[in-house]
């Protein structure tokens, strides 16, 4: 890595209110490609919030966001996945009654970026959804969903991927197999903003986590080291175990 | 004329508040879309005008038979329709044309029992029965006909229909804010998951609140000869438009902003009626695609908008 | 695609070619065409998009309307006529855009306002000048009932390509992701707001030729008769009947439904109101995607 190299996201002081009520509240981050970041904190401190606003949702209401030097800021989801940004759902959203294939297939034809013929079946085959391929998306299973989540966001060909609590509700030997593919895809020079509870799993595939609360950066660093910090600890676990 | 629109406005804005009720409370608690209502409306002026030709029973008494007789039909209703629809994927959208089929059911039944010809009560009816309530509250007998209202006269009817729809809108209210069940209602309203989970017997909930909703339809009906003109089989398309434009004016839930809306709507048409009345068919269809675009989720208190 | 061409569109059209040769009841057949293009129209918005607009009328109104005052003012050749009706639709459809913000049943009420508001301008007496108000078009000079079928055959084939390309490109795919969730289809690339007018103004266009050859094949109407909601509420039925978003389903359903209602509809009304109110009832509570689910039910992938 060079220090001096600009980022490809950077967020800088970013802020989205929901009324009076500030979900991120002046929030700053910097992912370089190929690495793997993950995002912690408890329920409501603006993680999802903060994929949201980078993917599109919600147009900020302060701050910069920075992708590969250009600001995108509160550009509209399909422009952000054509410069290369893309997601997954905590909820998966698939088009239920579009089959497994053609759920891909509407991201290649759209998503537009890079060129080389995209394979649909290889994309399904590396993702154990390949079996499902001409079934309606409705008939898969929560933990399917997430995979055709992901999948399509992999067609566009993403160079920033937000993952957004892919592990939760996976067994032991799903969550290996996510572990692995997303280490690949880290690999493969693709950046990850991964939020996830599960720190078994964050501490497997992260390089370097934030920990969030309030809307607020409250540690940046090593999970290793977080767990020494007084402020992390209150937040997680109250103030009785801080002392 | 100024005045006059203003007070007429307000006679009928309290009428098109009734209109508006049922629709709203059926929606509100149920996310069902009534497309028959102003079909059930027809049903109820149907009611009032057989009751009255055949039992020369007054307008008055036939807003409790009116009530009572829908809200028993609308109990077996809702659990013939609602139930299923709701378990289906997009159940407002369903609903929509489902309701959208039972009105056509019931128009094509109307026509076939009474023909299409047009009917009407006369109104010095409901102002007999005014003179009588009137004379009661006076401690003296009074005058049958016109009322006097600031300097202007308006027909007694006018004035009954607008004071019973004033009253329906605040038993709606009290039954909501002051009744046991009224408050498992508004629970259900809130979050319909929530209420499920803390053991409410929903489909009682709702089924009591599409009864009421029907039987405030058949009710609005009794009064519909008068301040509707006369009545016709194929009139509930219209009425089913112009109650869904008040209750989008008016906040969802809660009658008093069915009221408002009503007001609001009536006073705006009575202006209309009377400096561009040429035009003044045409408001509620542009009142109503005004509004919706321009206050999105805020007032109606949820969110219309897509994207 | 061109097997759905061949299969599909080839013999629709050529019974309509031939048919008037071997039936005599012209208007009837007519009648078809003009519904079976209708129902294909919706099917363009409410199939592939999900958005429901009761108001579909106000496009086939638009279309008459613009034929037939280009006609009486400016003694316009049909043909040209025709396209200006069209334009007409879409400048409706453009001006009625911000409605595709609404969700559901409320942009369902506000189309159906809409189409309800232009009835009211067209028939408003203070026009009468420019649109007759409500005493009707006649256009006895262009009435040409030869040359005006053929077109509507024109009008319906076009529409049901369009369909066909619908079903078969990724544009469709496209509009079904969008109708599923708008979200997600901006997260597979797609413009979602675009995607969504383009399928819109589509639809209107349709609409829009079909009421200026039904202006020109009838020659004499009142706003009543090209703006009753009955227009909408037939192309909905038939469209929920067959199947949305194929191509055979709302054939199917004009088919079977339009030919029911020739057969008991004209004589009594009522009771055909009757028994579509009670098939409308029936489809949602038991088979909400027409007959077509029940094919594919077994398995079978539907044109």
């Amino acid at each position: 890595m060079f220090p001096d190299a600009a980022p490809l996201l950077a967020v800088d002081g970013l802020v989205k209110r929901f009324g009076g009520f500030r979900a991120l509240d002046v929030l700053s981050l910097r992912l370089d490609a190929g690495e793997i970041l993950g995002l912690v904190g408890p329920n409501g401190s603006g993680k999802t919030t903060c994929i949201n606003v980078i993917s599109g949702l919600y147009r900020p209401d302060g701050g910069d966001i920075h992708f590969d030097g250009r600001s995108i800021g509160g550009w509209p989801s399909h422009r952000l996945v054509h410069a290369g940004i893309n997601r997954t759902f905590q909820v998966p959203r698939p088009f239920l009654t579009l089959t497994v294939r053609e759920n891909v297939q509407v991201a290649l034809a759209y998503g537009r970026r890079g060129d080389g013929v995209a394979d649909v079946d290889a994309l399904l085959l590396s993702l154990d959804l390949d079996a499902f391929a001409d079934r309606p998306a409705k008939e898969l299973n929560s933990a399917q969903q997430k995979m055709l989540d992901l999948a399509r966001a992999l067609a566009t060909r993403p160079r920033l991927l937000l993952i957004d609590e892919l592990a939760a509700g996976l067994n032991a030997a799903e969550l290996e197999r996510v572990a692995v593919k997303l280490k690949d895809l880290a690999r493969s020079g693709i950046a990850l903003l991964v939020v996830e509870h599960l720190m078994g799993f964050i501490d497997q595939i992260t390089d370097r986590i934030i920990v969030m609360n309030a809307g607020k950066e409250i540690f940046e660093g090593r999970l290793a080291e977080a767990a020494a910090n007084p402020q992390v600890v209150e937040v997680f676990f109250g103030a009785e175990h801080a002392a | 004329m100024f005045l006059y629109s203003l007070l007429a406005g307000f006679l009928f804005g309290l009428y098109f508040s009734l209109i508006g009720l049922g629709l709203n409370l059926v929606f509100s608690v149920m996310r069902v879309v009534n497309l028959a209502h102003g079909d059930f409306l027809m049903l109820g002026a149907f009611l009032a005008y057989w009751l009255f030709t055949l039992f020369a029973v007054n307008p008055v008494p036939a807003v409790a038979i009116a009530f009572a007789g829908f809200v028993i039909v609308g109990l077996p209703l809702y659990y013939l329709l609602v139930p299923r629809l709701l378990r289906a994927e997009n159940p407002e959208m369903l609903s929509f044309i489902l309701f959208f089929g039972l009105s056509q059911v019931i128009e094509a039944v109307t026509t076939i029992a009474f023909g299409t010809s047009e009917r009407s009560i006369p109104g010095d009816q409901l102002g007999r029965a005014v003179a009588v309530v009137a004379g009661l509250f006076a401690g003296h007998t009074v005058e049958n006909g016109p009322v006097e209202l600031l300097g202007n006269t308006f027909p007694a009817s006018w004035v009954a229909s607008g004071i019973v729809s004033g009253c329906a809108v605040l038993l709606v209210y009290l039954y909501l804010y002051r009744t046991r069940l009224g408050y498992l209602t508004r629970a259900v309203m809130d979050n319909r998951a929530e209420a499920i989970a803390t053991g409410i017997d929903v489909h009682r909930v709702c089924a009591v609140a599409f009864g009421i909703g029907i039987g405030l339809a058949a009710v609005a009906g009794v009064f519909a000869p008068f301040m509707l003109g006369s009545i016709t089989p194929a009139m509930g398309t219209e009425v089913t438009v112009t109650a869904f434009a008040v209750i989008v004016i008016g906040s969802l839930g809660n009658p008093l902003g069915t009221a408002f809306g009503g007001v609001i709507y009536g006073i705006s048409y009575m202006l209309m009626q009377s400096y561009y009345s040429s035009w003044a068919n045409v408001l509620p269809y542009v009142l109503l695609i005004v509004i919706l675009l321009l206050r999105p989720s805020g007032l109606l208190g949820r969110q219309v908008r897509r994207a | 695609m061109a097997r759905h061409l061949l299969l599909i569109l080839l013999p629709v059209v050529a019974a309509f070619a031939i048919l008037p040769s071997v039936y005599t009841n012209h208007l009837m057949l007519f009648n078809f065409i003009i519904f079976m293009t209708l129902a294909q129209g919706l099917n363009v918005i409410y199939g592939f998009t999900g958005y429901l607009p009761f108001g579909y009328v106000g496009f086939f109104g638009a279309g008459s309307y613009g034929f037939s005052l280009m006609v009486i003012h400016l003694q316009a050749p049909p043909f040209v006529a025709l396209l200006i009706g069209a334009a007409a639709a879409v400048a409706l459809a453009l001006l009625l855009t911000p409605l595709l913000r609404l969700s559901g049943v409320y942009f369902s009420i506000a189309n159906l306002a809409a189409a309800l508001a232009v009835l009211q301008v067209v028939s408003n007496p203070n026009l009468e000048e420019i649109t007759k108000g409500p005493y009707g078009i006649s256009l006895r000079g262009v009435f040409n009932p030869t040359l005006s079928y053929g077109t509507a055959v024109a009008v319906l084939a076009a529409t049901l390509a369009l369909v066909i390309y619908l079903r078969n490109s990724h544009f469709g795919m496209a509009l079904k992701a969008i109708r599923e969730d708008p979200i997600s289809a901006g997260m597979a690339g797609i413009n979602v707001v675009r995607e969504r007018v383009v399928a819109w103004l589509l639809s209107a266009l349709i609409a829009g030729l079909a009421g200026g050859v039904f202006a020109w094949y009838v020659s004499v109407f009142y706003p009543e008769t090209v703006f009753s909601v009955e227009f909408s509420v037939f192309a909905i039925v038939f469209v929920l009947f067959g199947g949305n978003a194929t191509v055979i389903g709302p054939i199917l359903g004009v088919v079977i439904l339009y030919g029911i209602y020739n057969a008991v509809g004209i004589s009594t009304p009522q009771y055909f109101q009757l028994i579509y109110g009670v098939l409308i009832m029936g489809l949602v509570l038991f088979l909400p995607n027409g007959l077509v689910s029940l094919l594919q039910r077994w398995g079978i992938d539907v044109p």
